[in-house]
């Protein structure tokens, strides 16, 4: 198998790494940096749990290969929270009552970050489409609506 | 001695308050930990090898090419585990039937074969492959209507005990005899209450029909996996899980280990929903690997291993018979279920029993048969998910109520509240219910959504309104028979609370850290848990079982108050004041009748552990689903006291129904549920809504398409469940019954309420199309068929 050399970003620190050509970024953010706050659901693109920023752009970290991340900067959950302080939609997350297991809650929060910096004041269509990749099982997303709505109030007021 | 002080309710800080779960931060900022993060030192990777074949038998396996790929640590097939079976059921006459690893014959498409542990997950699946076995391909079946006919081919033959039953360990004095399967009945369930005939004889309508559920799949985000370290004759497991008894029992018994030397170990389990309790095939070859060869192994399923080889809903059959009244009391209902349980008896005796014992606490029904059969065919095994029995039987039920109902000339709401159970009701096995809010749920849910102004107003018209009753059990008396908890009162008069209970999603943890604040007036963050860890926990009841507030948190609860009365004792003495005068809040406790006579918690734990020279205040409290039973019911007589309280639901569902595309939009769903009192209404909420959205998929997406046996949709972009995009309004109504015998009168709210969404929308379904839909799910193609007179 191929190997090759990458450089990527990852929650704003640089690592050299040498890759497979088949190894996913998923692969390499869960099993070669430890960022196990990135789910893996399913594999196949389907259910959002492996959702990252990669160059601002929500990305499920499962379909993109670890070699067309080269050079490119990445967000995870891990790197949400900014110097020990929660980000508004983690808090709104808390607040609402939009956790249950958890395990689709850092690709949740991946997608809303990228929207609400995206679109400082979303319709609830456009919540609800930009979450629309994401799969949650427990809560019926309701709670996930309503929390992204008002972390979207405290964006604006920050 | 447990005394409980009772404070008047506008007094509680943390119970009845929407408190933010415990486990939230580590959860939104991806620090929880679940079983497929956990990586240990040496550790291998293990993959399985699965039947491609529903039935055949085994003529040979190869493994030499797959041994001498690098890499490869140990391969293993069913030679080397021969003779060990587990199951969710195991009886006297039921023995368990399920191996770990196929011996001579593959029931089902995804039975294990083989497994090997390899050094990476890459080479495991190379050396899988690498795996030749030979099939000789038997007949199959996959109907349990045709499975029961004479002429079917025999799934299992006669199925041998393998030790002494579960239930013998347990005290029950009857051998284990072997069970000749007759006809793939895997077992039936036979009752007669009241005299039927006579009760149709009585009624002047009488309906019959035949009504057909849907296999669904749990589809929880966190795939199943486990990893297994077995050393010094120990062993430690990290499994996906919904309650660390059961597993820790099978997995003592298959390894031949003594249960202390089982440990199950906390890890964050992403959704189980039913699907993640018994003992998986992969959770005993992980730890049988790591037997083999000393060092830990994981093995985690790929999505498609989810679908075709953990567990399913189980899909039934119902054939009902239901005869009123001309003023709409019930006379009779004669019901017969047929369940497919798959290769393997996975749920089925239980799910056959369920059904009836869910619908039994909804209407008072003078004179009932029932007769439940559980059938082996070739699919997937099935085992519980959400309401295990309850939307299947539901789904049928409510419809010929409503069915009925119209033509006795009723609305759906006065049939059911003619003939709808109230508090003090003792039902047939014995059962009472001390708590019975259903006809205020439906009267609620029906006021709200306005369903008698709605109803029949648009019928055939594309918009329609239903509802649908649902009852649900809180906990049984199933091992380990009802739960202990215990709390330890630290230095500065902080607890901690040890409970077997675990923590899957539905906030168990918090709700427990509420109830020790409360009953100890000390700030909730002074209130930490550990749960369910099978060796530093004391046992409570698997929370498959639905017992985790009214068990599980009632022990916690008197564990609390016994701490409590310890830490008054020593209070009292150093105030010099009467024990009983004593109250706790804000950390400080003090004389009710001179408030000015208080002292902090940490002063007076302090004081205790110095005087007694270590010992520190431990509480203990326990609690038992039913007390005075000790069994769990009959599975093939359905006697026998069953749960010491039913929480009861009532849905309002409304639909619009597009007559071009046959396609149906839930517009709203109501659920008006009576969990005796909401420890923590958002977390009560949150059961309620997900179980909405859940019940709206079993309805109108949801199918797990097997075609002879092969699941063809196993993924998530073939079998749809419901986003974000079609989540209608869903609006809980809490009714407040406060059962005298729950934790601040708290009972179950994590599976009832779907069942009321599934019959509910199936009854809008009606109302807005004029069609009745006998089958599930209900799809766009089904409605334009029966609208334009298809069959
Ligand atoms: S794991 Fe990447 S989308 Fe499911
Ligand atoms: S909280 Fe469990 S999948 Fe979303």
């Amino acid at each position: 198998m191929k190997e090759h050399s990458v450089e990527i970003v990852v929650n704003g620190e640089r690592h050299h790494l040498t890759v497979g050509s088949e190894m996913t970024l998923l692969e390499v953010l869960r099993d070669r940096l430890g960022l196990k706050g990135v789910k893996e659901g399913c594999s196949k693109g389907e259910c959002g749990a492996c959702t990252v920023l990669v160059d601002g752009r929500p990305v499920n970290s499962c379909l993109l290969l670890a070699v067309e991340a080269d050079g490119k900067e990445i967000i995870t959950i891990e790197g949400v929270e900014r110097d020990g302080q929660l980000n508004p939609i983690q808090e709104e997350f808390i607040e609402h009552g939009a956790v249950q297991c958890g395990f689709c809650t850092p690709g949740m929060i991946i997608s809303a970050k990228y929207l609400i910096e995206n679109n400082p004041d979303p319709s609830e269509e456009e919540i609800r489409e930009a979450i629309s990749g994401n799969l949650c099982r427990c809560t019926g997303y309701v709670r996930i609506i309503s929390a992204i709505k008002s972390a979207v109030d405290k964006y604006s007021m920050r | 001695m447990q005394e409980i002080l009772r404070k008047k309710k506008t007094e509680y800080r943390y119970v009845g308050k929407p408190v933010r779960r415990v486990d939230g931060y580590k959860k939104v900022t991806g620090r929880a930990v679940y079983t497929v993060d956990v990586d240990l030192p040496g550790m291998l990777h293990g993959k399985i090898l699965r039947s491609p074949h529903p039935h055949a038998i085994i003529k040979s396996i190869d493994t030499s090419k797959a041994e001498r790929l690098p890499g490869v640590k140990a391969i293993i097939t069913g030679k080397d585990t021969e003779g060990v079976r587990f199951g969710f059921v195991e009886t006297p006459h039921m023995p368990a039937d399920m191996p770990p690893l196929a011996e001579d014959r593959v029931r089902y498409v995804g039975e294990a074969v083989a497994a090997v542990a390899a050094t990476s997950e890459k080479v495991a699946v190379k050396a899988i492959n690498l795996i030749e076995v030979e099939y000789e391909p038997l007949k199959a079946v996959f109907h349990p209507e045709e499975a029961m006919k004479p002429e079917a081919p025999a799934i299992h033959d006669v199925i041998y005990p393998s030790g002494r039953s579960f239930w013998q360990e347990w005290g029950v004095e009857r051998d284990s005899t072997p069970q000749k399967v007759e006809r793939n009945i895997a077992s039936t369930l036979k009752l007669e209450i009241g005299d039927v005939e006579e009760g149709f004889g009585n009624a002047d309508h009488v309906k019959e029909g035949r009504f057909e559920t849907n296999v669904t799949a749990h589809g929880a985000l966190e795939p199943h996996g486990a990893v297994a370290r077995y050393s010094e004759g120990r062993l430690d497991v990290w499994l996906s899980h919904m309650g660390p008894y059961m597993k820790r029992y099978w997995l003592a018994r298959t390894m031949g280990l003594p249960e202390s030397h089982v440990r199950v170990r906390p890890a964050f389990v992403g959704g189980a929903f039913g699907g993640k309790i018994d003992l998986f095939d992969y959770e005993y070859i992980a730890s049988h690997l790591s037997r083999l060869t000393g060092r830990p192994v994981k093995i985690v399923l790929t999505r498609r291993e989810v679908f075709q080889a953990t567990r399913l809903r189980h899909p039934m059959i119902f054939y009902i018979k239901t005869g009123v009244k001309k003023d709409g009391r019930i006379t009779a209902m004669d019901i017969k279920a047929i369940d497919d349980t798959g290769a393997y008896r996975g749920t089925g005796p239980v799910v056959v029993y369920l059904a009836h014992a869910f619908s039994i606490p909804i209407y008072r029904i003078p004179n009932l048969r029932y007769t439940g059969y559980a059938v082996y065919t070739n699919n997937p095994v099935r085992v519980a998910m959400r309401g295990h029995g309850a939307p299947q039987a539901r789904f049928a039920v409510e419809q010929q109520i409503d069915e009925i109902a119209e033509e006795a000339g009723l609305d759906p709401y006065e049939i059911r509240m003619i003939n709808a159970r109230e508090r003090g009701d003792v039902l047939p096995n014995g059962d009472v219910l001390n708590s019975c809010g259903l006809k205020e749920a439906l009267t609620r849910a029906v006021e709200d959504g306005k369903f008698l102004q709605k109803y029949g107003k648009h019928r055939g018209k594309g918009r329609g309104v239903g509802i649908g009753l649902t009852s649900m059990f809180s906990g049984a008396q199933f091992y380990p028979f009802g739960a202990t908890g215990v709390v330890l009162l630290h230095d500065d008069g902080g607890a901690t609370v040890f409970t077997g209970a675990i923590e899957f999603g539905q906030g168990s943890d918090t709700m427990m850290c509420q109830i020790v604040a409360e009953e100890l007036g000390i700030d909730m963050e002074r209130v930490s848990i550990l749960s369910g860890d099978s060796e530093l926990c004391p046992i409570a009841l698997d929370n498959w079982l639905s017992g985790g507030t009214f068990v599980n948190g009632r022990a916690v609860q008197l564990a609390a108050i016994d701490a409590r009365n310890k830490l008054f004792e020593y209070a009292a003495e150093l105030l010099g004041v009467s024990r009983d005068e004593l109250q706790a809040e804000d950390n400080v406790i003090y004389s009710a009748d001179n408030p000015s006579k208080r002292i902090p918690h940490e002063k007076v734990v302090k004081y205790a552990i110095h005087r007694n020279r270590g010992q520190q205040i431990v509480g203990v409290g326990h609690a038992t689903p039913v007390e005075g039973a000790y069994w769990y019911p009959s599975l093939t007589t359905g006697k026998g006291r069953f749960t010491g309280a039913y929480s009861f639901s009532a849905t309002f569902a409304e639909v619009e129904v597009d007559f071009e595309t046959g396609v149906v939009k839930v517009v709203r769903i109501i659920n008006a549920h009576d969990c005796g009192y909401p420890i923590n209404p958002v977390l009560v909420e949150g059961q309620a809504e997900g179980q909405g959205y859940m019940g709206m998929g079993q309805v109108l997406f949801e199918e797990v398409i097997e075609e002879k046996g092969t699941i063809l949709n196993p993924n998530f972009l073939d079998y749809l469940m419901p986003t974000s995009i079609d989540v209608p309004e869903m609006k809980t109504i809490h009714i407040e019954t406060h059962d005298p015998n729950g934790p601040f009168g708290g009972k179950e709210v994590g599976e009832g309420v779907i069942a009321g969404v599934v019959s509910a929308i199936a009854n809008a379904i009606y109302d807005a199309t004029g069609v009745r839909f006998r089958k599930l799910p209900i799809l766009p193609s089904d409605i334009l068929d029966a609208l334009e007179g298809r069959e």
